[in-house]
């Protein structure tokens, strides 16, 4: 459990869009599938994993729906909407544009 | 498109708060069991596995929370969660809600009746089209009739209206009506019905169209009305239409006589509208002013540039500058009034220093708010007082229940909740409560405000003031409840929430010291200070009333009865006047029961005035100046009084004789004066035998003094007596104008009869009406009323005043006993530990009741200390309400003092013998 490093401010959105781009999961797989894919170095808090969950229905990007899981157990299940689809290619730019800035901050420091 | 979807899934949230909360509470319970469920699959024991889970997810319902957040109705749901509890709360203790709501419908009742009043008396304006653009020519409250100068000139003549009228095209509109009261008697043409005494005005043709008032049903007057050869037509009020005609529309068209007239009743007014002013009894009907000529036949002063009686209001056209239009006005006035063919000469001297002045009309003629207003500003100032006083009390109850919660508010603190938190629980229990009080108040107010009415409006019919609340009222009791709650839930609330977990935790009974109780004994000693000075206030009120009521009239009122009657009604004309006189006089003493009949022009304190310029030795006497009533009283008052007029209403003859039979039109003209009349104008000379003339001073010896008698007070019960002289009926008054005649004729008819009766007469009432008609059928009673009771309602607004005060005065001495004993055994409870602690270690029962009762005096000592100077601030500024004591009474203060003092006693006493029974052995087991 050593290591585990705090999602950077602001990428949450981000990181979750783009998990459910893949197609629709639950929480839990959310938060998974970021610990997977960052290879264990990021690690998604249930405390704001949740709370941002239900600020993305309010917005309109998700949308859930309870479906059976892979174990036969009853799961909320969030899949992108239209309009989350075209947050998450705002947000991307956005991240690219912010991730090259601070790149060429550093290199040239 | 984006905000609004988000607005409609925020909204769709809040009906399904319950659902969402399963959800999450699933979604989470999930989350868990996979969590662990990966934990196992890593090797983690299984029993280990959960609570591992558990641990590294947090909080559960922290996060359940923080994810309801986000949708943004946390704070809805808070203050819903808050006013649920507090209702759990109030049903918990029925007790004390009963009482918290009971003080607070009295509170906030009494405040909304007042407010009902001011609004309907000093806020509203007339039901009529844009008021604002109304305009009344004259600021001052001069009424009814009267010639000379007026320095402010505030009533007219119909000649002097019309000479406005022409020559002033800034008024769209510019309408004439009767200033005074008049009684009309109607009947319809058709059936047998009995004549009526109604309400009746005269208004110029276009009045109803200066106010934009337009029909119920028929058509209103029109100018084409008012031409001498109109056909008479009169509007009808609703009500009457309504209440007397039962809403018939067949009765519109109809013919109905008016005073012996034939009307054709052309219309109803709509039913808000009750005339140009508030007042009890507005008129019933509305006749054109050109039919005043016919229907007071020899006495009509239409034409007579003279006689003022009307009052005008004119609808200004947009744009046209007021100050303008009142110059051009008061130049015009004086340039009409230099054209009066007959002035004399102090009066002509006067022309340039009349003026008008132009006021705001739309709230109509404003007498009711000049004789209210004063009043209704001190009934705002008890009633807020008595608000006041409630809310100590309940923030001494709910600071004496809060200390009883202290432990349970220290666990609160203890297990999180923020002192924010617990202040606005706490607050929206007292606003809860308030509102609860407020509803009741509300009907409170409706009943306070019906009493008010019939004590205000004593003698009255009908008073067009509605007491169901209305909007602006409602708003006003909601807003005021609210303030109410916050006022007196923000210092438990605050107390409260300071309390010390720690503290309040280990041996919570066991401290003497206790938070609560300075602003407790403080809001005791601010309720005994406002109670003291809401008595004093009452003490000094009573006190004005019963003098007031009480005081030398100079005359009798015990078994005496008045009934009005007006002759002219009934289409007497001179000549037939001495017939019907010997007719009323001996047919009235016939009745069983009667010792004496008399009648005069008016009787005392009916509220009718008449005077007139004297001359004395020939030269015209300016009589006095009064600097209250500056251009009415510088003449002498007088009055037409019939033979034994001066026994039947008890007036003492002092020197000379009174009028009698053998005074008749042939023989010589005499006159009866009071002592202010022969000290004003005789002041070394004996006035018997001397002679007086009225009007101008070639006819100063027309009248002869034959007797004096005592003074009487006829019109103000607060000034002395006027300077008056009495004539007998019939008697010429010599003037050198012809054009003034028919108003001297009218002194003539009798308005008020007079009987002294032995005992309790049976049915005195119809036996003087059946004598009436069998004179003659058209002569109505227009009413009939004990002396008494004419006298008692010159004091109506004394009266409100006094029992209002009284009555708020007694509220708040309740209050503050109930606070006062509230709070001393609240702390007798408190204290049983500690007292005990003392008996046991030889204090004896004395000591502790002592003891108790020295705190509770002690609070009100202060009060006292707070109270006295503001009493008599108060009564300072009561001065100019009070007759006949001062503002500062030391006895009405006493007074106040010993009861409030004896509440006080009555009030400690009570707990205090409670503590001093405390028995020490089970005081101390208890703990």
């Amino acid at each position: 459990m050593m290591g585990r490093t705090e999602i950077p401010p602001g990428t949450l959105y981000l990181l979750i869009l783009k998990t459910l781009e893949a197609g629709p999961r639950h929480g839990y797989g959310i938060a998974e599938r970021i610990q997977q894919l960052s290879d264990d170095v990021l690690t998604v808090e249930e405390g704001s994993l949740y709370p941002a969950l239900q600020r993305m229905l309010i917005k309109g990007w998700v949308v859930g729906e309870w479906r059976q899981s892979d174990n036969n157990r009853r799961a909320r299940y969030y899949r992108l909407t239209l309009a989350g689809r075209k947050q998450l290619g705002l947000e991307l730019s956005e991240f690219q544009k912010v991730m090259a800035a601070i790149t060429r901050v550093i290199q040239t420091a | 498109m984006q905000r609004l979807g988000e607005l409609w899934r925020r909204l769709k949230f809040i009906f399904r708060r319950g659902k969402f909360q399963r959800e999450l509470q699933e979604e989470m319970q999930f989350h868990l069991e996979m969590k662990a469920r990966t934990l196992r699959d890593a090797g983690m024991a299984p029993g280990e596995a959960g609570p591992a889970a558990q641990r590294r997810f947090g909080n559960t319902l922290l996060l359940r929370e923080t994810s309801r957040e986000a949708w943004g109705w946390n704070l809805l749901e808070t203050i819903l969660q808050d006013v649920r509890y507090g209702f759990r709360q109030l049903r918990r203790n029925p007790g004390f809600t009963l009482v918290a709501v009971l003080t607070l419908a009295l509170g906030i009742g009494a405040n909304t009746a007042v407010f009902t009043l001011m609004d309907a008396v000093m806020l509203k304006s007339l039901p009529v089209t844009d008021p604002q653009q109304l305009y009344s020519l004259g600021a001052d409250d001069n009424c009814c009739q009267m010639t000379g100068m007026q320095g402010n000139f505030t009533i007219y003549s119909y000649p002097l209206y019309r000479y406005f009228q022409e020559h002033n095209p800034q008024f769209s509109q510019l309408a004439a009506f009767q200033a005074g009261a008049m009684s009309v008697a109607v009947r319809r043409s058709r059936g047998a019905e009995a004549a009526q005494p109604y309400r009746g005005e005269f208004v110029s043709g276009n009045y109803f169209q200066m106010f934009g008032i337009s029909a119920y049903a028929g058509r209103l007057l029109t100018p084409s009305d008012d031409r001498a050869d109109a056909p008479p037509a009169a509007v009808m009020s609703y009500r009457v239409w309504q209440q007397r005609y039962g809403a018939d529309p067949g009765v519109i068209g109809s013919t109905f006589v008016i005073n012996s007239m034939v009307f054709t009743l052309a219309g109803v007014t709509p039913p808000r509208f009750f005339g140009d002013r508030l007042t009890g009894d507005p008129p019933d009907f509305w006749l054109p002013i050109g039919t005043e000529p016919v229907l007071n036949g020899p006495i009509s002063i239409l034409r007579e540039p003279g006689e003022f009686w009307l009052y005008l209001t004119g609808r200004v056209k947009p744009s046209v500058p007021v100050a303008g239009l009142q110059a051009q006005l008061t130049a015009e006035l004086q340039h009409w009034l230099r054209t009066l063919p007959k002035l004399d000469e102090g009066d002509r001297k006067d022309i340039s220093q009349q003026r008008i002045i132009l006021s705001p009309g739309g709230a109509g003629v404003t007498e009711l708010r000049d004789q209210y207003a004063s009043g209704l500003r001190l009934l705002t100032v008890l009633a807020g007082l008595v608000l006041l006083i409630a809310c100590a009390n309940l923030a001494n109850l709910l600071l004496a229940k809060g200390s009883a919660a202290r432990v349970q508010m220290a666990a609160r603190i203890a297990l999180g909740a923020t002192r924010a938190r617990l202040m606005r629980q706490i607050l929206t229990e007292s606003m809860l409560l308030a509102v609860l009080g407020g509803a009741a108040g509300v009907a409170v107010a409706f009943l306070a405000t019906r009493m008010i009415l019939l004590l205000a409006f004593r003698g009255a019919l009908y008073v067009p003031i509605d007491a169901t609340p209305s909007l602006p009222v409602l708003a006003f009791a909601f807003a005021l409840s609210l303030l109410t709650g916050f006022l007196f839930g923000v210092a438990p609330a605050w107390v409260s929430s300071r309390s010390q977990p720690a503290e309040a935790l280990h041996g919570a009974t066991r401290s003497t010291r206790d938070r609560s109780a300075l602003p407790q004994k403080s809001l005791v000693a601010l309720q005994a200070a406002l109670s003291l000075v809401l008595l004093a206030g009452a003490g000094l009120l009573t006190r004005s009333l019963l003098n007031l009521q009480s005081q030398q009239f100079g005359f009798q009122t015990r078994g005496r009865y008045i009934v009005r009657v007006d002759p002219s009604l009934a289409g007497y004309t001179m000549q037939r006047l001495p017939g019907l006189y010997r007719q009323l006089r001996t047919q009235l003493a016939a009745i069983p029961g009667v010792l004496s009949v008399a009648y005069s022009g008016y009787s005392p304190m009916r509220g009718e005035n008449w005077s007139s310029q004297i001359s004395v030795g020939g030269r015209s006497e300016e009589g006095y100046k009064n600097e209250f009533l500056p251009w009415v009283s510088k003449t002498p008052s007088w009055v037409r009084v019939s033979p034994h007029y001066f026994e039947t209403v008890g007036t003492r003859l002092l020197r000379g004789r009174v009028i009698t039979e053998q005074d008749t039109p042939s023989s010589k003209r005499v006159a009866v004066v009071n002592e202010t009349f022969s000290r004003r104008f005789f002041p070394v000379q004996d006035p018997l035998g001397k002679h007086f003339g009225i009007g101008d001073n070639t006819h100063n010896r027309d009248f002869e003094i034959v007797g004096v008698v005592e003074d009487t007070k006829y019109q103000d019960a607060r000034q002395p007596a006027y300077a008056t002289f009495f004539l007998p009926f019939l008697q010429q008054i010599p003037r050198g104008d012809e054009s003034d005649q028919n108003a001297v004729d009218g002194s003539n008819y009798l308005h008020d009869v007079e009987l002294l009766v032995a005992g309790r007469p049976q049915n005195l009432e119809s036996q003087v009406r059946r004598v009436l008609v069998a004179i003659d059928p058209n002569l109505t009673v227009l009413s009939m009323t004990t002396f008494d009771e004419q006298v008692a309602r010159n004091f109506n607004q004394d009266r409100l005043l006094a029992r209002l005060t009284g009555l708020f005065g007694l509220l708040a001495l309740t209050l503050a006993s109930v606070g006062l004993y509230g709070v001393t055994a609240y702390n007798v409870a408190r204290r049983t530990n500690e007292i005990g602690i003392r008996m046991a270690l030889g204090a004896d029962r004395n000591n502790v009741l002592g003891m108790v009762l020295r705190g509770a005096i002690g609070q009100v000592l202060i009060g006292l200390v707070i109270g006295i100077p503001i009493a008599l601030a108060a009564g300072r500024a009561l001065s100019s309400q009070l007759f006949g004591v001062k503002g500062y009474d030391a006895g009405v203060l006493a007074a106040a003092v010993v009861v409030l003092a004896a509440c006080a006693a009555v009030a400690g006493l009570l707990p205090a013998r409670r503590a001093a029974s405390i028995d020490p052995m089970q005081a101390l087991r208890a703990e």
